[in-house]
C-alpha cells in the first residue's frame, strides 16, 4: 500500500511517499515558494539525478496537484496512476487538549483543528491548507493527521500547568503541551525492545536534539514531563531558540530597546541559541568546529547547549524517582558524538558510564553508547517523523479499506 | 488577491510601502523617475532592513529575500502585470493625474490604481483616468511596517468593486485595520493630526512652554508614542506646512492657517529628521539626540 506524507507549511509543502510493504520511500521532495510566479518543486526518486522545476503556483491545490504530476510523471514518476495513493497522512503541529493521538479526518477533525489556529497561529492554518488541498485533488483518498503534541496528553495536571493565574488556562488554554511527541514516543519504544524489557516498567528520558530540541521524561511508556511548553520555545537552548529564560527578560527588554511584540518573538525564536552565543552558526557541527579551532564564543555556546540537557536529565531522574535509559535522537542527538559525551562524562554520579567507542559508531540502527556494567544506560535511537506519519497512517486507514474490500 | 504591486514614487513613503509588502511576501515593482533615485532608494531600503535585523526582527536571509522581491525599475511600463499600484509620488496634482493617464494604457482593466494623497481631491484626480470607477485612495501611516491602520479613501466615482477588494486586501494580506473615509482634504488621520501639531506651535510661540515640555506633557498624558513636536519633526515640517495650507486653502477656516514658526523653521531648512534638525536634533539613523 503506497502512503502519501505530507508536511505543509504557509509557503511550502514537504512530500514522501511511502510503499508500505516494505516501509521504503519511493520518492520525496518540497515546494517552495508557494503563492510566487517562481515557486520550485523539487523531487528525488533514488537512484535517478534530482528534477527541479520553476512554475507557477499561487496555492496548495495547485501545489499538490504538481506534486501528483510529478509522482505519475511518465520519467522521473514512480506510480503508474493516481489511483495508487491509498492514504495521505499530515503532520499538524497543534492538537491541543483535543487530541492525544493519530486520527482519520472528518468535518469535526477539521472543525477541531481549526479551533486550534489560535495556539499555533503559524502552523495549524498552513496545515489546513495542505487538507484542504489533498481533499481537492484526491476526493475518495482517506487522510490521517498525526499531531506533535498527542503523545504529551498523559502528562498529569500537575506537569503541565503553569503557575499563573488559572483564568488565563481556562480563558485560552494556556498551559504547556510539549512537541516533537511521534519522535519521543517512537524512540521509547524502540529503546524497550532494544533492552528487552516492557517498556510499562521502564523510567526513560528521550533527549530529540535537532533544529529544535526537547528532553520528555517518559514513566512507564507515558509522557509524564516534557520540555517545550505551550510554544516550541520553551526548555533546551536550540539552533536560534533561547529555551528557558526568566520571564521578566521579556517585558524589560521590549521597555530598555523599545521592541514590539512580532521584534520580541523574532528575538527569542530566531536570533537566540546556538546562534546568538556562539556568533558563528546556528548549525552545531559549524560550532564544534569552530570550537576545535580555539573560538572561545563557539565553546561557550556548546557548553551552555550541552549543560541544558544535563540539567534537564537531572531533573528528569528527580521527577521520575528513577532512571533506566538516557535516548538521544534526532539530527544533531544521532550524529554529534562530541555532545554526547559532553552530556554523559558529566552523569557519573547517577551511574552513566560512557563506552567512548562505541559513542564513536555511527549506524542507523538503535545502539548502546555506555558500559555493559553502566547502571543508567544511554542510547543512541535513530528518529524518521515521516515515516511514523506514514505507519500510524497505514494502522488507521488499513481496517477501512480492508472493510472496503 | 493582489500578488504583484506597482509602487510608483520611491521617496520615504515609497520605500516604506514596498518594503512594508515585501516583506509580507509580495513582488513588489518600484518605479522612480532617474536611476541615481532608484539607487538612493536601494540603499535606503538596506539601510532599513539592516536596522531591522539590528532589532531582532528579521535575520539576514529574509532581509536578502525581501530585498529580491522588490524590483527597481524606472518605467511605468515595467507595470503590466501588476493587479494593484500604488501611487505616491509627490503631493502635486498635475504630476499625479499624469502618472494616472500614462497607466490607464499600460495596464489590465482588472488593476487598482491607488493613490497614497492625503489631502488632494480623490475625484479630481480620478477623473484624470479613462476608468475613474478602479480608483481609490490608500493612505498609508509612516512608518508602514509599524502603523496598522490604512485610510481608505473613495472618490465620488471610485465602484463598491474596488472598494470591497482593496479593503479585503489591506485587512488579510497586509493584517491591517481599513479604515473608510469620504473625500475630505487630509481624512481623518491627516487633518486632525496637524491641528494638533499646529496648536503646539501656537503653544510654543506664545512661550506657555518648551518643545521638550510641550512633547512629554502629550506623550506621557495621553501616551503618544511621540509628542506633537517629535511627530511634526518625523513626518518632515515641509509637508506638514504643505498640508496645513492645502487644508486652510480647501477649508478656508483660520484654524488651518500654518503658524509663523513652521514657516520659519521650513525656510531655514530646518526640516526634522530628514535634516537632522527641526525642533529637536537627529542622528543619521533618525534617533533623537
Amino acid at each position: 500500500m503506497n502512503i502519501l506524507v505530507i508536511n505543509a507549511g504557509s509557503s511550502s509543502l514537504k512530500y514522501q511517499l511511502y510503499d508500505m510493504s516494505t516501509e521504503t520511500v519511493l520518492a520525496k521532495g518540497r515546494v517552495e515558494r508557494i503563492g510566487m510566479e517562481t515557486s520550485i518543486l523539487t523531487h528525488e526518486v533514488e537512484g535517478l539525478p534530482e528534477v527541479k522545476e520553476v512554475s507557477e503556483i499561487l496555492d496548495h491545490t495547485t501545489a499538490i496537484r504538481k506534486v501528483l504530476d510529478m509522482l505519475t510523471h511518465r520519467k522521473v514518476g514512480v506510480l503508474r496512476n493516481i489511483t495508487d495513493i491509498k492514504a495521505v497522512g499530515h503532520r499538524v503541529v497543534h492538537g491541543g487538549e483535543s487530541f492525544s493521538e493519530s486520527v482519520l479526518i472528518n468535518t469535526e477533525v477539521k472543525l477541531e483543528i481549526r479551533k486550534l489556529f489560535d495556539l499555533a497561529p503559524l502552523h495549524n492554518p498552513a496545515h489546513m491548507m495542505g487538507i484542504a488541498a489533498v481533499e481537492a485533488n484526491l476526493p475518495e483518498v482517506p487522510q490521517t493527521v498525526v499531531f506533535d503534541t498527542a503523545f504529551h496528553q498523559s502528562m498529569p495536571k500537575m506537569t503541565y500547568m503553569y503557575a499563573i493565574p488559572t483564568v488565563l488556562y481556562r480563558k485560552h488554554k494556556i498551559r504547556k503541551y510539549g512537541f516533537h511527541g511521534t519522535s519521543h514516543d517512537y524512540v521509547s519504544k524502540r529503546a524497550a525492545e532494544y533492552l528487552g524489557r516492557p517498556l510499562n516498567e521502564l523510567k526513560l528520558i528521550s533527549c530529540h536534539i535537532g533544529n529544535g530540541a526537547s528532553c520528555t521524561a517518559i514513566m512507564y511508556g507515558k509522557s509524564f514531563d516534557t520540555s517545550m511548553g505551550m510554544t516550541p520555545l520553551e526548555g533546551l537552548m536550540m539552533g536560534t531558540r533561547s529555551g528557558d529564560l526568566d520571564p521578566a527578560v521579556v517585558p524589560f527588554t521590549m521597555n530598555k530597546e523599545d521592541l514590539t511584540l512580532n521584534e520580541v518573538n523574532s528575538m527569542l525564536n530566531k536570533h537566540s541559541g546556538l546562534i546568538a552565543i556562539s556568533g558563528i552558526s546556528s548549525d552545531m557541527r559549524e560550532v564544534v568546529d569552530a570550537m576545535n579551532e580555539g573560538n572561545l564564543n563557539a565553546k561557550l555556546a556548546f557548553d551552555m547547549y550541552a549543560y541544558r540537557i544535563r540539567k534537564y536529565i537531572g531533573a528528569y531522574a528527580a521527577a521520575m524517582n528513577g532512571l533506566d535509559a538516557i535516548i538521544f535522537t534526532a539530527g544533531v542527538g544521532e550524529n554529534s558524538d562530541v555532545l554526547r559525551r559532553a552530556v554523559c562524562e558529566q552523569l557519573t554520579f547517577f551511574g552513566v558510564q560512557l563506552d567512548e567507542e562505541r559513542n564513536a559508531v555511527r549506524s542507523p540502527e538503535p545502539r548502546r553508547i555506555t558500559t555493559d556494567d553502566s547502571r543508567v544506560a544511554a542510547l543512541v535511537v535513530p528518529t524518521n517523523e515521516e515515516l511514523l506519519i506514514a505507519r500510524d497512517t497505514y494502522r488507521i486507514v488499513k481496517p477501512i479499506l480492508d472493510r472496503k474490500g | 488577491m493582489f500578488r504583484v504591486i506597482g509602487v510608483v514614487g520611491a521617496g520615504t513613503m515609497g520605500q516604506s510601502i514596498a518594503e512594508m509588502l515585501a516583506v509580507k511576501g509580495m513582488d513588489v515593482h518600484l518605479v522612480e523617475k532617474t536611476p541615481e533615485k532608484l539607487q538612493h532608494a536601494v540603499d535606503m531600503l538596506e539601510a532599513s532592513l539592516d536596522r531591522q535585523m539590528e532589532r531582532w526582527a528579521i535575520t539576514a536571509a529574509e532581509k536578502k529575500l525581501t530585498l529580491n522581491r522588490i524590483h527597481m525599475e524606472t518605467s511605468l511600463y515595467h507595470l503590466a502585470s501588476c493587479d494593484l499600484v500604488i501611487e505616491t509620488i509627490s503631493e502635486d496634482m498635475d504630476s499625479k493625474k499624469a502618472v494616472l493617464q500614462q497607466l490607464d494604457g499600460i495596464l489590465s482593466k482588472e488593476a487598482i490604481i491607488a493613490s497614497n494623497t492625503s489631502t488632494l481631491s480623490l475625484t479630481e484626480l480620478a477623473g484624470a483616468s479613462q476608468y475613474p470607477e478602479r480608483v481609490i485612495g490608500m493612505h498609508f501611516v509612516y512608518p508602514t511596517n509599524r502603523i496598522d491602520v490604512v485610510e481608505i479613501i473613495r472618490g465620488l466615482q471610485t465602484s463598491d468593486d474596488t472598494f470591497d477588494r482593496t479593503k479585503t486586501f489591506v485587512e488579510e494580506a497586509l493584517s491591517k485595520t481599513g479604515v473608510m473615509v469620504y473625500e475630505s482634504p487630509g481624512f481623518v488621520t491627516t487633518r486632525l493630526v496637524c491641528l494638533l501639531i499646529n496648536e503646539s506651535l501656537h503653544v510654543l510661540e506664545e512661550g506657555v512652554a518648551s518643545p521638550e515640555d510641550i512633547d512629554s506633557a502629550m506623550r506621557l498624558g495621553y501616551q503618544f508614542e511621540h509628542g506633537p513636536l517629535e511627530m511634526a519633526d518625523r513626518f518632515g515640517l515641509d509637508a506638514v506646512l504643505a498640508a496645513l495650507e492645502r487644508m486652510f486653502r480647501e477649508f478656508g477656516e483660520l484654524k488651518y492657517r500654518p503658524s509663523f514658526l513652521l514657516k520659519k523653521k521650513v525656510r531655514a531648512g530646518q526640516l526634522g529628521v530628514k535634516t537632522g534638525i527641526g525642533f529637536f536634533k537627529y542622528d543619521k539613523d533618525g534617533e533623537r539626540l
